[in-house]
């Protein structure tokens, strides 16, 4: 009885793991170039200011505004994977995986700021599956041309 | 009603999902490269999709034959995993001798023990097969597949293989071993419990799903990225030897 139920603990943790492992290797791939940053600009994304004030300057963590801030750049990210040069105008498989990802880290965020646990780790995790998804976008964006133009040159001569 | 169509829908995903990595990995010339996944996903298809469904339509659900059929090929594709993994161990330390060396002995060593253990107790419980003992045998088997698994993980991050490939393979494979041990875990701590009976039935196919769609990102890495990471795995060791 004892076994099974260290077997049964042991086994989700693993799960949980296993899950987590695969979601971090897909948010550790390298892009060429920084896509990410035009994407910012372009639609003025707060999350690189969260994560300069948390990394930086270890400023305390304003829950209310972070939050907020991280919701609205999820949600605005979202619509431009699924929107912005997507020809099908759906998620990838991984794309769908790390938005599952998102969703239980902004849960455990919430658990955290409840129980007033350390809560820099999530929100900078957060953090970086926004940079993917607009390092996805902008690298999407970057291969679309207009002549011999791509976008971001395109943008420039206007 | 909607139950048995989303159960059909899952099981023939797997299957969708098990013969297309197995075309996959044998048209796109990964066989050669990737011998040890292939031979196992091709176990897996032999006998989720031709011997199972054979047996069951012969034999029935209900019937003793089709159970014993179902978890004797269980403890096949377990233990033909655990190869797997085993090769993954060898393909983890291939540019470090010393320890591909004592590490094959314990591999083998633990193989042996496994399948000691499971065929001396497979006889001891010969005629208690339907009761819990099966549940509580599959439990083990997983359970030891995944730690075996969660060495190799932190092996590979322990001696720090540039191998993205790697990675991604051997997280599917901790899923594919992690739910199923859960679950029947939860089974022989509840038994008679029909409820996590009928989630077996989910679980087990949809980590099968969630192996094998890794095991497709994993393979569809560009050369070039492995390539970088052969590179930076060279590099590595050149730099550990001059130390």
């Amino acid at each position: 009885m004892i076994l099974a139920s260290m077997i049964l603990i042991l086994s989700i943790g693993l799960f949980l793991f296993y899950l987590q492992a695969t979601c971090q290797k897909i948010l550790a791939r390298k892009f060429d170039q920084e896509y990410f940053q035009s994407i910012v600009d372009a639609n003025r994304l707060e999350f690189p200011f969260v994560r300069k004030a948390l990394e930086e300057f270890d400023t305390p963590v304003d829950y209310p505004w972070i939050c907020m801030t991280l919701k609205c750049d999820y949600l605005a990210l979202t619509y431009l994977l699924k929107n912005a040069a997507n020809a099908e105008q759906s998620y990838s498989r991984e794309e769908r995986l790390l938005m599952l990802y998102f969703r239980a880290i902004f849960g455990a965020l919430c658990t955290l700021h409840f129980l007033k646990l350390h809560e820099k780790p999530a929100v900078l995790k957060l953090t970086a599956i926004l940079q993917h998804f607009a390092d996805v976008i902008g690298y999407r964006v970057n291969k679309v041309r207009f002549g011999n133009l791509s976008a971001s040159d395109y943008l420039l001569t206007l | 009603m909607i139950e048995t169509l989303v159960q059909h829908g899952i099981q023939y995903g797997v299957y969708l999902a098990e013969v297309g990595l197995f075309l996959y990995l044998v048209l796109w010339g990964h066989c050669k490269r990737l011998a040890g996944v292939s031979l196992y996903v091709a176990g897996l298809l032999t006998i989720d999709t031709i011997a199972r469904p054979r047996v069951l339509a012969l034999y029935g659900f209900t019937s003793p034959q089709y159970f014993y059929f179902f978890y004797v090929t269980d403890a096949i594709l377990a233990l033909s995993a655990f190869l797997l993994v085993c090769s993954f161990f060898r393909r983890a330390s291939v540019e470090r001798r010393e320890m591909w060396q004592s590490l094959r002995l314990v591999l083998v060593s633990v193989f042996i023990i496994v399948v000691g253990i499971s065929c001396v107790s497979l006889k001891m419980n010969y005629t208690n097969l339907f009761g819990r003992f099966t549940t509580e045998f599959e439990q083990n088997l997983y359970f030891t597949c995944l730690v075996l698994n969660t060495v190799l993980y932190i092996l590979i991050q322990h001696v720090q293989v540039a191998d993205d490939e790697l990675e991604l393979l051997v997280c599917g494979m901790g899923i594919q071993f992690a739910g199923p041990a859960a679950n029947f875990a939860l089974m022989y701590l509840t038994p008679g419990s029909h409820f996590f009976m009928s989630v077996m039935q989910y679980v087990g196919p949809l980590c099968t799903l969630g192996m094998l769609g890794l095991c497709f990102y994993a393979v569809r890495i560009p050369k070039a990225a492995r390539a970088r990471a052969r590179e930076a795995r060279r590099l590595g060791n050149a730099a550990v030897r001059r130390a």
